[in-house]
């Protein structure tokens, strides 16, 4: 027996003690190729996917490597078949390679004839390969380079792209660091992602993944496109690149619904590119327009499927995801390994909140007990009709008031799914409501209100559930969302998470009715967070302000 | 080795000492049962076949090939055996040493000499010896060097041929070829070899080739490869530790597997085949769930059962199901290591053979787990021999990947050439059963199976119990609801953590996940929320996180809010008084009454008794059908099922008519008997005077009443119209009876004439 931090599970998850004297050494030498699953208080979960697997091989790691550090820190006998699992998986990395032949172009190439075979008779790559140019090669549709690899992938055999990337046109973009400083982990963040080429950083909301795109530009030192959720993200990210970087207001474009330029560096909302008119989509040319050298795609766990499509053909230029949260509620997480890149970067949000760069948040979920003329509606109503009528309870809006109450001063989003109940919220608080429909001037308006403390309540819509920077919001009530999304979960706690003057601690309440569906969706929603160390209180309402 | 040598076995056996004899009885045990009488008996036992058989299925191909030997050139001196083996004159003798050991051969006066019955066990049909394939040596034998010259003179092609003969078995047919031709006539190569007499004829056209040919046609040996040397071992370094880590964490695993596929099979038992076996679909069930391959799950549940764990009895429906024994409860207390020493005990001592389930038996049926048949004599043997292989390599050297297993089938077949054919199998099976339970690790034993092997158990398990995982008896409970154990729990904590909480997660650690549902089945099994939360307090070396708290509360609070229970009848009343007076009437004691609100009762009497009884207290009540409504109950009337005859009608109308007809007759006709009745009593008759009143009557055709005293001795009086009187009867129309009938006369009491109506 060894004393190790780590205990490696036969059903290859591996759990980390926390408080072990090795365990910083230990998520250390596992982080390459463990995806980290759950991180609560005491033990952190890890897994060992054939993904992470490959993507250790991607960086460099061998099989042996990964043995080795399992049986250095595990603290029991690990199983011989995981081991053997471990080998086998890594071996079959590499095994085929995309290369730039100078003749033939794109060219996939197998030092293995029996995989290399077994590859081409399979259905999924047909019509993605050439002719036959030796024993060992096969011409490759520069065109297929990302289909080709998502459909490698899916049959066991990920191809090692050697490829390389197209530089883009040169663009020269510093950053400013003048009053600030790039943090260590958004440095380390960037820097990992420009040794792999491509790939997905996973920070929390509020821990500046904005600066990781713009340290990754200056890596790049390339026109870059921006795709984005929507247009006051755009605005926000061209704020933050204008100060932050050498880049001047003329040298980025937005590119939305309202506005269409086109600039070395330019900021497309994810919206726009996929608008179609007559099956067509008018604006996938911006893709083409110039020659970027750098793609980056913020809220990467939101990129809907036309962009997927688009970006298989982009697999010749560098691709950076930026999100809180690999998690998508879609299971797409694949697609993103293999037409984004894999993993690069990721940080247990509470080590982040350790270090400071993100506020501590207190999360509270409080019940309120319908009272039984209302249960009897509710149990008596159409299944589809039932989370709309349990997370609308009237007697939320009198805890939502206590509450607001009992944080005097402190700047209070209150967040809510259905327009009806938020209007009847504004109404009770006296407050402004931005909503779909709110045009974007008014938004911005009410946005730059808040920041400045002008307006100390604001109801909001889901509008307000990705990339709005309010980084004085203190308090933020959710009272209805989209049923058991683990992911809004962490993108609204995400909006409280900026970091306050003097350490404060963010107050983020969910308000459920009790014994319904509401209950249970927030049990799902708060999976996520839960895993990632954040403890929820439970109260119940007649306990709130008391 | 006496110089003189013996008469006879049996002289032999007499002159050894005792220990030597107790060596012989305990290498072949069959020899002493029953005791025999004396040495004469003993060495004819020993001579005897079927032990024999035995005996020579314990030789190592060093050994059986001197015995060969021995046999193809018949009875020698020590020297003259080691000359013609192809070994080392050392091993020659050892091997000899052991044959007289096992009183196989014995010391004649003129050298060392097989028993007779040994070279008949060792001959094939056709007079080769099975192992060198060699013929007895020739009753004179010409000198080796003669034959040498003979051979020397030989063309390739007589050459060619009778090394073909000799490797095909040393026999063939002589065909066309002239048995009796000198050398220079010869004129085929067979007929070269037959006028050398390299080649000798035999009855029946065959030729055979004798033993002193193939010796010199080897090169003075019986055998052409050297017979002494083992096959070598194909190993590679590995650190012991390793082994031993790797070994230690199978074995862990092994007792976690049975434990938890015999938990399993406690609340759900496979059925077990008609035939006996396992099902391939509940085989396939329990490799998914303890995450192994259908193999390794076969082998468990083979060990388990061969522990005594497991066992086929008759299911809650009487179904023949595989059903976790007794001694599994008992098995469960022990520590992991003296549960371990239990499977790996039974495994060895165990015929089975799990390496076969899945594959196809010869009649193409698939070997299903635990099935009857599934079992081998000789894989105890086997699986021993692979074992003590592997105890011979030094620590730290292991079977090399991919060729070590190979060569140890092939070092197992050099000790037990005469083994089945199955070994190759059976000694693979062993290195992965051993593996799969932890004996052995990356082609290596692992150092606590060696004393373990070798007979010193107590110090194996210790080693092994310093391998293993402490105990814990604490989990760490985070705010996510899981609470993870970070090694092996006690078992009884295990036991119990596992009924509040799901497993997630099993290993070296455990991670436990608390839900609702977990919480509310420790409710159901009759914990209360306080018991919990001191459970859980009380294992957590953490703080219980609030949600936890909560949860179990929250479950508690919703817990039997709802409650079902059974009742015959029940009794609902807008009056609460009238149902308090019912409950507590003193005759309501037997109607099973409680009260659920205060206006409903419920009776565990049924509704049909409950109600007569009600009524009969004075109430007044009503019946409820299914959807509420008020059911009008009234007394139930008794009906029978219609008869059938009833049915026609018309039959039955006819019927009645006629019935009536008959009685208006019969009345009318007595209305008349009484009307003529005359005033004064009828004067009784005799016969001959009532005869003479008939006649009278028949012949004027009168009406007459008539006494009569019918077959029951009832006196009626009979309105009738006499036809004739003859042979003491009389014919006449009754009028009763609208019918001729006649009557006896001497019944007859009366006669009165009657007087028409007027």
């Amino acid at each position: 027996m060894n004393d190790g931090p780590l205990i490696v599970q036969s059903d290859k998850t591996l759990l980390l003690e926390v408080d072990h004297e090795r365990a910083a050494d230990c998520r250390k030498a596992i982080a390459p190729f463990a995806e980290l699953e759950r991180s609560p208080e005491h033990i952190h979960t890890y897994r060992l996917t054939p993904l992470g697997l490959w993507n250790a091989r991607a960086a460099g790691h061998d099989a042996e490597q990964v043995i080795d550090t399992l049986l250095e820190y595990s603290r029991y006998s690990v199983p011989h078949a995981l081991l053997v699992d471990v080998a086998e998986t890594m071996a079959r990395y590499g095994r085929l390679r995309l290369e730039k032949n100078p003749v033939h172009g794109l060219v996939l190439v197998s030092n293995d004839r029996p995989v290399l075979e077994e590859v081409l008779r399979a259905k999924k790559v047909a019509g993605m390969l050439g002719n036959r140019i030796d024993d060992d090669t096969v011409a490759v549709h520069a065109s297929e380079r990302g289909n080709l690899k998502q459909a490698l992938l899916k049959l066991g055999w990920p191809a090692e792209d050697f490829a390389g990337y197209v530089d883009g046109e040169a663009h020269a973009i510093a950053l400013a660091e003048v009053d600030w400083q790039l943090r260590a982990y958004q440095r380390e963040a960037a820097e990992s992602f420009w040794h792999g080429g491509s790939g997905v950083v996973v920070l929390p909301c509020g821990a500046g993944k904005t600066l990781v795109g713009a340290a990754a530009m200056a890596q790049a030192q390339a026109t870059t496109l921006i795709l984005v959720t929507n247009t006051v993200s755009a605005r926000q990210w061209k704020d933050e690149l204008v100060r932050r970087t050498s880049l001047t207001p003329d040298e980025i474009g937005e590119y939305s619904g309202s506005v269409k330029e086109i600039r070395p560096v330019t900021i497309a909302t994810y919206q726009v590119l996929t608008t179609r008119r007559k099956g067509v989509y008018p604006h996938l040319e911006l893709l083409d327009a110039r020659d970027w050298g750098l793609i980056v795609y913020d809220e990467v766990h939101l990129l809907p499927a036309p962009i997927f499509r688009m970006t298989a053909n982009l697999q010749a230029r560098r691709r950076l995801g930026l999100t809180a949260t690999l998690v998508r509620e879609d299971g797409r997480e694949g697609d993103v390994f293999s037409l984004i890149g894999p993993k690069r970067y990721d940080a247990p949000w509470k080590d982040i909140e350790s270090q400071g760069w993100i506020a501590p948040a207190d999360c509270v979920e409080v019940r309120v007990t319908l009272p039984s003329s209302e249960r009897l509606v509710y149990a008596t109503a159409e299944p589809e009709e039932r989370y709309r009528l349990a997370s609308c309870t009237h007697h939320k809006i009198d805890v939502v008031r206590s509450l607001v109450a009992s944080h005097p001063g402190q700047p209070t989003l209150v967040i809510g799914q259905y327009i009806e109940q938020l209007d009847e919220l504004a109404a009770a608080l006296d407050a402004p409501v931005i909503k779909g429909d709110t045009p974007v001037k008014e938004r911005q308006r009410l946005f730059d209100a808040f920041r400045s403390g002008e307006i100390g309540l604001l109801v909001v819509s889901k509008v307000a559930n990705f990339s709005i920077d309010l980084p004085s919001a203190e308090v933020a009530i959710q009272v209805s969302g989209s049923f058991g999304s683990r992911q809004e979960e962490a993108q609204r706690l995400g909006r409280l998470l900026r970091p306050k003057s003097e350490g404060k601690t963010a107050h983020f309440y969910t308000i459920v009715s009790r014994d319904t569906v509401d209950a249970e969706f927030a049990q799902n929603r708060q999976r996520f967070l839960a895993e990632q160390g954040y403890a929820y209180r439970i109260v119940d309402a007649e306990d709130v302000g008391a | 080795m006496s110089a003189t040598g013996f008469r006879t076995l049996a002289d032999q056996l007499r002159s050894w000492p005792d220990e030597r004899l107790s060596r012989l009885l305990v290498a072949r045990p069959d020899l002493a049962t029953p005791a025999p009488h004396d040495s004469a008996q003993l060495a004819s036992r020993a001579a005897a076949r079927s032990s024999l058989l035995r005996a020579l299925d314990q030789l190592t191909t060093a050994e059986l090939s001197v015995l060969d030997a021995l046999v193809v050139v018949g009875q020698t001196s020590a020297e003259g055996l080691a000359s013609v083996v192809r070994a080392a004159p050392a091993s020659v003798e050892a091997a000899v040493s052991r044959l007289l050991d096992l009183a196989l051969v014995w010391e004649a006066p003129g050298g060392v000499r097989a028993l007779t019955a040994v070279a008949e066990a060792l001959t094939q049909t056709g007079g080769a010896t099975a192992v060198s394939g060699l013929r007895p040596v020739s009753e004179d034998p010409p000198p080796a060097a003669d034959v040498r010259r003979r051979l020397d003179e030989l063309s390739p092609a007589a050459r060619a041929l009778l090394e073909h003969v000799l490797d095909s078995g040393g026999e063939a047919t002589a065909g066309s070829a002239r048995h009796t031709v000198l050398p220079e006539d010869a004129r085929t190569p067979a007929e070269e070899l037959l006028a050398r007499r390299l080649l000798v004829p035999r009855s029946g056209g065959v030729v055979v080739v004798p033993g002193e040919v193939g010796i010199a046609l080897r090169g003075g040996r019986t055998t052409v490869d050297t017979v002494d040397e083992e096959p070598t071992l194909a190993t590679s370094e590995r650190a012991a530790s390793i082994v031993d880590r790797a070994a230690a964490g199978a074995a862990f695993e092994a007792v976690r597997r049975v434990e938890l596929v015999l938990d399993q099979w406690g609340l759900a038992p496979p059925s077990a085949l008609r035939a006996g076996g396992l099902g391939v679909r509940d085989l396939r069930a329990t490799a998914v769930q303890l995450h192994v391959d259908e193999p390794t799950a076969a082998l468990l549940i083979e060990v388990a059962a061969a522990a005594g764990l497991l066992a086929t009895a008759a299911d809650p429906d009487g179904n023949p199901a595989w059903i976790p024994t007794d001694a599994f409860d008992q098995w469960t207390t022990q520590p992991v290591v003296d549960r371990w020493a239990a499977l790996v005990r039974a495994w060895l001592e165990s015929p089975r053979l799990p390496g076969l389930v899945g594959s196809r038996d010869p009649a193409g049926k698939v070997w299903n787990a635990l099935a009857p048949e599934l079992s081998g004599i000789h894989q105890v043997e086997s699986r021993r021999m692979a074992l003590d292989v592997l105890l011979e390599l030094p620590a730290g050297e292991v079977l090399a990947t991919g060729t070590g297993v190979p060569s140890l089938v092939s070092r197992v077949a050099w000790r037990r050439p005469r083994r089945p054919r199955t070994r190759a199998d059976q000694v693979a099976w062993a290195v992965e059963e051993a593996t799969a339970l932890g004996l052995a690790a990356l082609g290596g034993l692992a150092s606590y199976a060696r004393p373990l092997l070798s007979g010193d158990e107590a110090s194996g398990l210790a080693g092994l119990a310093a391998l293993l995982p402490e105990p814990v008896d604490h989990v760490l409970l985070q705010a996510d609801l899981t609470a993870v154990a970070p090694g092996p729990l006690e078992s009884q904590l295990a036991r119990r953590l596992q009924l509040v909480a799901d497993v997630e997660s099993r290993g070296g650690a455990t991670v436990y996940r608390f839900t609702p549902g977990s919480v509310r089945r420790a409710l159901d099994t009759g914990w209360t929320a306080a018991e919990l939360h001191e459970f859980v307090a009380g294992v957590s070396r953490t703080p219980v996180p609030q949600p936890l708290t909560y949860l179990v509360d929250d479950t508690a609070r919703t817990f039997g809010t709802i409650r079902v229970g059974h009742a015959e009848a029940f009794l609902r009343a807008d009056d609460e008084a009238a149902l308090t007076e019912l409950l507590h009437h003193p005759r309501a004691g037997t109607l099973g009454l409680r009260r659920l609100a205060p206006t409903v009762l419920i009776s565990s009497t049924p509704l049909d008794v409950l109600l007569p009884r009600l009524r009969e207290l004075g109430a007044a009540p009503v019946v409820e059908a299914a959807d509420g409504t008020v059911h009008v109950a009234r007394p139930d009337l008794v009906r029978a099922r219609t008869p059938r005859e009833h049915r026609a009608r018309a039959a039955k109308v006819a019927r009645e008519t006629a019935h009536a007809a008959h009685a208006v007759t019969a009345i009318r006709a007595g209305d008349r008997a009484a009307s003529s009745r005359p005033e004064v009593p009828a004067t009784v008759l005799t016969p001959s005077g009532s005869m003479a009143a008939l006649r009278e009557a028949a012949e004027a055709g009168e009406t007459v009443l008539i006494g009569y005293l019918d077959n029951q001795g009832t006196r009626t009086e009979r309105l009738v119209d006499p036809v004739r009187v003859e042979g003491g009867s009389l014919t006449a129309y009754d009028h009763r009876s609208d019918d001729v009938r006649s009557f006896a006369v001497h019944r007859i009491t009366t006669v009165l004439p009657v007087t028409p109506d007027p």
